[in-house]
């Protein structure tokens, strides 16, 4: 799975790729483990591409969280689509990952 | 070439001088444990000792023999012992019959007179040619295997799922998982409370697969535990929520609804661990989505507690629980099916009998797909309260 990603004002911003699902979950736990990779900064992962997302994406965003959390930074996700936005709403990630609804808003956010 | 064991190769030729040769130019190799040699003088010898000794890896066979040549024997040799393969030593420029072996399966050929420092070279790349395939061979069965072990936990799994539902005057339920990948995540189970109540509850665990499967189980298993200890809804989710969370490296969670229904009021009381919102269905084919208690994933947060909330269905309404199959199965066009398509498919007359509702809701969904891939297990339990109460 291509990340692009990008260092801006001490947080790292990854921009995610159309679709998460169980087909390419584990390269996209790869990548972005590969990119937090014993860092202690704050991640932000813009979903601004991201169409569709699974469970199993779910599953790798929480893991990152957790790991990022681990290291002394903070996980942030922005940029979502309506229907990826209902998908945080339902499964209750919202309340445990800060959604934020632009990549300015998300590092204004890393500041507080 | 290198192997635990020094490969036995068979040389077919009516020539007597030739083994002393052989043995000779290829001492080294004999002596580093590479190779050993048998010998037969024309193709009927070289079958017998085919089926009487199957470790031999390689047949080094000429073309002109008594009895049985080497061409013949080249169509023979796959009936004694299908994986081997043969070098054939042809005269030089003889073309014809080294198309002709070659056509009947000879992996190679060497010319006389024979150049042994070019039938090493032969040899080994034959053997490594052999030992590749066997390797491939070996996989295959491996994977064959696993397979196998895939289907019989992919029985398991659904021998787990009810398909017998408790009936009474008045209620009706049915249910179905139809799953993406051989195990799966998603699982609905229903329980026979005191007092007559009934626990229903739909799940589905992040990812699938292998892990995910064995998620379910004790996801699965430690639902109806607390669902026959504990009761109501909300302190259910509570406690499969702090029991999911020991041991929870891989991050898995599940989303579940949970929900009690009380015959003698007609009341359902449920709880939302982060699933999709059940769908009410009155007898008109109207309907809207239950209430949100706002309940996070099960395994996500340690010590939460879930809300729960109720709602009293009038005879004849019905409660659809789904899983993300439903609405998120996407068409060709990558079009997901969505709630939209959920709610006018009652609005359009659907019957809400439960059973007839199953079957149309999967018929819908599937004719909707069409020829795209299922990515998601597909899980639904319709549940109603019985229009002319007793």
């Amino acid at each position: 799975m291509d990340i692009s990603s990008e260092v801006r004002e001490h947080v790292l911003v990854a921009n995610i790729g159309e679709r998460i699902d169980g087909s390419n979950a584990l390269d996209f736990q790869n990548a972005l483990g590969a990119l937090i990779d014993d860092s202690e900064r704050d991640v932000i992962l813009d979903f601004e591409n991201l169409k569709y997302i699974s469970s199993a994406g779910l599953r790798v965003i929480l893991m990152t969280a957790k790991t990022v959390q681990r290291q002394g930074g903070r996980l942030m996700v922005c940029s979502l689509s309506e229907s990826v936005r209902e998908v945080f709403k339902i499964s209750g990630f919202d309340r445990i990952i800060p959604v934020e609804d632009s990549q300015e808003d998300a590092i204004a956010a890393t500041r507080s | 070439m290198k192997s635990a064991h020094p490969f036995k190769i068979l040389v077919v030729d009516d020539e007597p001088d030739l083994e002393p040769l052989v043995l000779q130019r290829m001492r080294r190799s004999i002596r580093g444990g590479e190779y050993t040699f048998v010998f037969a003088g024309n193709g009927i010898e070289a079958l017998e000792v085919l089926s009487a000794d199957p470790s031999i890896d390689m047949v080094l066979s000429d073309i002109n023999m008594p009895r049985m040549d080497g061409l013949t024997l080249l169509e023979q040799i796959p009936q004694v012992s299908p994986d081997i393969r043969c070098v054939i030593v042809s005269a030089y420029g003889d073309m014809k019959n080294i198309r002709v072996a070659m056509n009947r399966g000879a992996f190679d050929f060497v010319t006389k007179p024979i150049d042994f420092e070019d039938l090493k070279v032969t040899i080994d790349r034959t053997l490594k040619h052999l030992q590749e395939w066997r390797e491939a061979l070996a996989s295959r069965d491996k994977l064959v295997m696993l397979q196998n072990e895939l289907d019989v936990a992919s029985k398991m799994q659904k021998s787990i799922l009810p398909t017998t539902f408790p009936r009474s005057p008045d209620y009706q339920m049915s249910a179905r998982m139809q799953a993406a990948r051989n195990v799966g995540g998603d699982f609905y189970d229903v329980m026979n409370l005191e007092r007559g109540a009934l626990g229903l509850a739909i799940a589905d665990v992040s990812d699938k697969g292998v892990p995910a499967a064995l998620f379910m189980m004790s996801c699965r298993t430690l639902l109806k535990g607390a669902a026959i200890g504990t009761g109501s809804p909300g302190p259910v989710l509570n406690e499969v929520n702090d029991l999911l969370q020991e041991s929870n490296d891989a991050a898995m969670f599940v989303t579940a609804l949970y929900a009690v229904y009380d015959p003698g009021t007609g009341t359902l009381t449920y709880a939302n661990g982060g699933h999709n919102t059940p769908l009410l269905v009155h007898p008109d084919g109207s309907s809207e989505e239950l209430a949100l208690t706002d309940g996070i994933a099960l395994a996500v947060v340690p010590g939460y507690e879930y809300e729960q909330a109720s709602v009293t269905l009038s005879p004849g309404d019905a409660v659809v629980l789904y899983t993300d199959g439903v609405t998120e199965a996407m068409n060709e066009q990558a079009e997901e099916f969505g709630m939209e398509r959920l709610i006018a498919l009652f609005a359009d007359g659907a019957s809400t009998d439960p059973e007839e509702a199953i079957d149309g809701i999967f018929r819908a969904v599937n004719d909707f797909a069409g020829e795209a891939p299922q990515s998601d297990d597909i899980t639904c339990l319709v549940f109603r309260r019985s229009e002319n109460q007793a």
